[in-house]
């Protein structure tokens, strides 16, 4: 480095007082005093404060064993010593991740509402958003969204945050029926950051299980009533082929051919069956046998008899707890649900007839003071 | 054909677009259907819509086509509303700022004793603050703003009230990296306790201190004021008639209430705060090219010493072993004529 240079710098540093703020470059003195550029214009009138030039300066002597407090580099820069600024706009706040993402949340909402502005998709007609697909959004809780930018997630941060992302979710939904694939895209990416991992167990919880039947074509339903438990499996009865050819006992030839026909096709020595004949077994025991009372036999059978179904399926059930009412009760819940597994068309009028309702009615405890659950003791006048 | 029929009437009548589009409609013949123009009922179909979508294109297109024709008004000489806090103005006027109510003080009853320099009269039992004063301050904080950002610091606006809330961010953007914003709360301690706000490892590493801060409403900042004065750090705020005007380092007096008073002077400030950045790396670039120049003629200035006098020029120790040993030779690029 030169003298000349090195004279220039310890010029710039003596007489100019260290300022408050710390300036971060620039340690030759090759630019004058800062004049703002309209003041400028004025000339006159207001005096500047003339600062010292070069050639006013007195330059010191070489001392390399002073030291100095700021360090030059070989091309006469001061080398920054003081701490870098902060890098988030929104640093002072305490929040700078919370309010940086709800910015970019923000500005992501105001383009997507541009752009569909500009595609003729907003403001949309009534009858188009309640066409448009339904899509709920689930987001993750205020917990893990603190957790995900390391801030305390207050109520009010997290609606305002929610509040936002419902937004996006709706123009989403707009874009993804309009068939805008690139913005649809850009939209769920920024919202998949946003939604719980647990969206689909939120979703479907209160749902029912879906009942189906197997392979072979069987449901299998359960019942409940009082304290009874019903397990019903029911499969639909095979109607004979009407191709069936009734075997006519003057063209048999022989004894023996008849008994082959027998054993081989019995169904042919009778008229083809039009009622269907089914069986229902409870705990292997047929239902006429388990049921010696009428009104529980009639109980077990009502479904059946409402939808018109009565000889269709074949039933095989396991029943267990409670008395005779109770276990007829819960086979006449299982057998409804089997039913509307094998024909969900019947929905309406069972929901219509109540055959599908749980009988929530249970025995009622005794209570204290009395002799049952509401029965009094006798009263005594003294 | 609808096109055709457009234009002539385009040609017939001098009107603004909506009703453009009505007369269009109007004009149609009852044989040919041309659909709901803008203005009609709610589309309730998708051909109610789709047609909507393309009278709208339609008229879009035409618009395009016929704007180089006709009026030679244009958004420069024509008055266009204007939207303060994407595109401000970078100098105020008195009119602009009465037109934005910023001369509108608080009750006469609630005015403080040193506003009084401020205070152009009473009205309605309101203040009403001097402009011919606001005119000037405001330039002189421009100045001190675009002199700090000139000078690298950092600059701190701070809005806490919902709708100062887009404004503030907008001005700390334009100032770039050394832009700042509050928009929900100061907290506390900011600048007296930034170890404990910002963790001790964050506070060590990064300067946890503005250069400048700028309050648009300091009444409910009294902390923000207090701690910036115990750290020495400048302030300017917009003053209404019930603050003291002392409490900043250079006040603005204004009407504080007024968001469109605010996207005025944010806008100024923060236009300065741009210019200060551009006249740093005008700034920068005239060092370099100095710093270049200076290198450029030293060079130059070695290579003519050394063509005149050969001897003068300085070899290390090794280059003076080696023409010992090998003799000297002629350095590379030079020719003996």
């Amino acid at each position: 480095m030169s003298c000349r240079m090195q004279g220039l710098l310890r010029a710039s540093l003596a007489p100019v007082r260290r300022h408050a703020f710390r300036s971060p470059r620039r340690a030759l003195a090759t630019r004058g005093p800062f004049v703002p550029p309209l003041q400028q214009m004025q000339t006159g009138g207001i005096p500047m404060r003339q600062w010292p030039m070069e050639e006013d300066l007195e330059y010191e002597e070489e001392d390399p064993d002073s030291d100095s407090d700021e360090e030059v580099d070989k091309f006469g820069e001061l080398i920054e010593r003081g701490k870098p600024a902060p890098a988030s706009p929104s640093f002072y706040s305490g929040r700078a991740a919370y309010y940086d993402q709800l910015a970019q949340v923000e500005s992501a909402v105001n383009h997507t509402r541009s752009a569909l502005k500009m595609l003729q998709l907003l403001p949309l007609p009534d009858f188009a958003r309640e066409a448009l697909p339904n899509r709920p959004a689930v987001w993750k809780t205020a917990k893990e969204m603190g957790a995900d930018l390391q801030v305390s997630m207050t109520s009010s941060r997290y609606r305002a945050m929610t509040r936002l992302l419902g937004q996006l979710n709706e123009y989403y939904r707009i874009a993804f029926a309009a068939g805008c694939d690139d913005l649809a895209l850009r939209t769920r990416n920024l919202l998949n950051i946003f939604e719980s991992p647990a969206k689909t167990a939120a979703l479907t919880r209160g749902r029912r299980k879906t009942l189906y039947t197997d392979q072979l074509g069987r449901s299998y339903t359960f019942g409940k009533r009082k304290t009874s438990t019903a397990r019903v499996w029911m499969v639909p009865v095979a109607l004979p082929s009407e191709e069936l050819e009734v075997v006519d006992l003057e063209q048999v030839a022989s004894l023996d051919e008849a008994a082959a026909l027998l054993t081989s096709q019995p169904d042919r020595f009778h008229e083809p069956q039009l009622v269907p004949k089914s069986t229902i077994l409870i705990n292997n025991i047929p239902v006429g046998e388990y049921f010696a009372v009428p009104a529980d036999r009639e109980r077990v059978v009502r479904p059946l008899k409402m939808t018109g179904l009565l000889g269709a399926y074949n039933i095989f059930t396991l029943v267990r707890g409670g008395g005779s009412t109770g276990q007829s009760g819960a086979l006449a819940h299982g057998i409804a649900k089997g039913l509307l597994v094998h024909n969900p068309d019947l929905g309406d009028l069972m929901r219509r007839t109540k055959l599908l309702r749980r009988d929530p009615r249970m025995v009622e405890r005794k209570k204290p003071g009395r002799a049952k659950a509401r029965k009094g003791y006798t009263w005594v006048k003294r | 054909m609808s096109a055709l029929r457009a234009c002539n009437n385009l040609r017939n009548s001098l009107r603004r677009v909506p009703r453009l589009a009505r007369h269009i409609s109007d004009s149609v013949d009852v044989e040919s259907n041309d659909g709901p123009s803008v203005g009609d009922h709610v589309p309730r179909n998708f051909e109610d819509w789709s047609a909507l979508q393309l009278r709208r294109a339609e008229v879009g297109t035409l618009i395009d086509i016929f704007s180089d024709y006709g009026s030679n008004r244009r958004q420069e000489n024509a008055f266009r509303l204007r939207d303060s806090v994407r595109r401000p103005v970078a100098n105020a006027t008195v009119s602009s700022l009465l037109a934005a109510g910023a001369h509108l003080g608080h009750a006469t009853s609630r005015m403080n004793p040193n506003f009084m320099p401020y205070a152009y009269g009473v009205r309605a039992n309101s203040t009403v603050i001097d402009l011919d004063h606001t005119v000037p301050l405001l330039r002189r904080a421009a100045n001190l703003v675009r002199a700090v950002a000139f000078e690298g610091g950092q600059i701190l606006f701070i809005g806490t009230r919902p709708d100062l809330r887009k404004i503030v961010k907008t001005a700390a953007g334009r100032i770039g990296k050394q832009g700042y914003y509050i928009s929900d709360r100061w907290i506390p301690g900011t600048l007296t306790n930034s170890s404990e706000l910002f963790t001790p490892a964050v506070a060590n590493e990064v300067e946890v201190r503005p250069d400048l801060v700028i309050l648009l409403n300091p009444l409910s900042n009294i902390t923000c004021i207090r701690e910036c004065a115990l750290t020495h750090i400048p302030t300017i705020g917009i003053i209404d008639s019930d603050a003291d005007p002392r409490v900043v380092m250079y006040p603005i007096p204004a009407n504080d209430e007024s968001p469109q008073t605010a996207e005025i002077i944010a806008g100024i400030l923060s236009i300065a705060g741009r210019e200060g950045l551009a006249l740093q790396m005008e700034d920068e670039v005239r060092v370099d090219e100095a710093i270049h120049q200076e290198r450029d003629e030293e060079f130059w200035d070695a290579l003519e010493r050394e063509e005149h006098d050969p001897d003068i020029l300085e070899e290390d120790a090794a280059e003076q072993r080696y023409e010992e040993e090998h003799g000297a030779e002629l350095p590379i690029g030079r020719f003996d004529h």
